[in-house]
């Protein structure tokens, strides 16, 4: 790995850990229930530096945000590292195959349900363990889970263009009005 | 793009699911048994059972199988609780062994959902 990718995932996971923080710390109406804007920060690294990239910078994210709020190897850090895993290896598939059929914002909807099929599926197996407990959430989860995927997805598309054009100084303007 | 229909799709797919989720829930899933007005077990209505409730008229055998519930043999004079049949919801009552089932309308499950999970 170079020297610049280095500098690139460092950056990348900072901004999906801060994003990561700040969700945690921004009052929902349910306490689990969180927006997933770190997806953001996974995405535009999948979509512009590769696979390797974004998922490095999920892994990053996920354990040192766990650290820092104080959740690691417990519960949440299990949903949430299968989470994580699981929505960047799906967009990454989904990116590699159907790159054609979907834009920024179906990978991000695809990325949003793995990462939501996921979590139900490990708190169906470490935690609940009640299959209907599990049924009866999932469509909610799915609902709100499509609408922030669409957010984010919507974000995310805004964010490449204009990285892509190379405006350095607007990215921290986006991150910052997104935020 | 196949954004939108992507879109469509799971937002229909979840709005199908609250509604096919809702109905179920409102199936209920807790048995309640309550002998001479307290309310003596409760038992999940999802696991088979063969239950024997003593009564004043004798025992009551209640049977618990496939999400419906019934009373399958009791001591007293009408049969009335014995030719209600299977039951999925609403109320089994045997008045001369002061017997009451109640089939749903329990929160306790409901609670026992998901306590925290954090993305």
């Amino acid at each position: 790995m170079q020297l610049q990718d280095k500098h690139r995932v460092a950056i990348l996971s900072a901004y999906a850990l801060a994003l990561h923080g700040f969700e945690t710390l921004f009052p929902t109406p349910i306490p689990w229930l969180k927006p997933g804007f770190a997806n953001i920060i996974t995405l535009v690294a999948l979509l512009l530096y590769g696979f390797r990239t974004a998922l490095m910078v999920t892994l990053i994210r996920v354990v040192l945000a766990s650290i820092f709020i104080g959740t690691f190897l417990g519960p949440a850090f299990i949903l949430s590292t299968g989470g994580g895993l699981a929505s960047v290896v799906a967009m990454g598939l989904s990116i590699k195959y159907f790159k054609n059929i979907f834009g920024t914002v179906g990978i991000s909807l695809i990325g949003a349900l793995f990462h939501n099929i996921a979590q139900l599926s490990l708190a169906y197996y470490f935690f609940i363990q009640r299959l209907e407990a599990v049924l009866i959430i999932s469509p909610a989860i799915l609902l709100i889970g499509s609408l922030t995927g669409i957010v984010n997805g919507i974000v995310s598309d805004i964010l490449i263009k204009k990285l892509l054009k190379k405006e350095t100084e607007k990215i921290q303007n986006v991150v910052h009005k997104t935020t | 793009m196949a954004d939108r229909l992507l879109f469509f799709l799971l937002i229909s797919l979840a709005i199908a699911g609250i509604f096919v989720s809702r109905d179920a829930l409102s199936k209920g899933s807790d048995v309640i048994i309550e002998v001479d007005g307290k309310p003596t077990y409760t038992l999940p209505l999802y696991t088979d059972r063969l239950l024997s409730v003593v009564g004043p008229h004798g025992d009551t055998l209640v049977e618990i199988q496939g999400g419906k519930v019934r009373v399958k043999e009791a001591h007293c004079r009408n049969q009335i609780c014995v030719r209600e049949g299977w039951v999925s919801r609403g109320v089994i009552v045997c008045l001369p062994n002061k017997l009451v089932i109640i089939v749903g309308g329990s929160n306790k499950y409901k609670k026992q959902g998901l306590d925290a999970i954090t993305g």
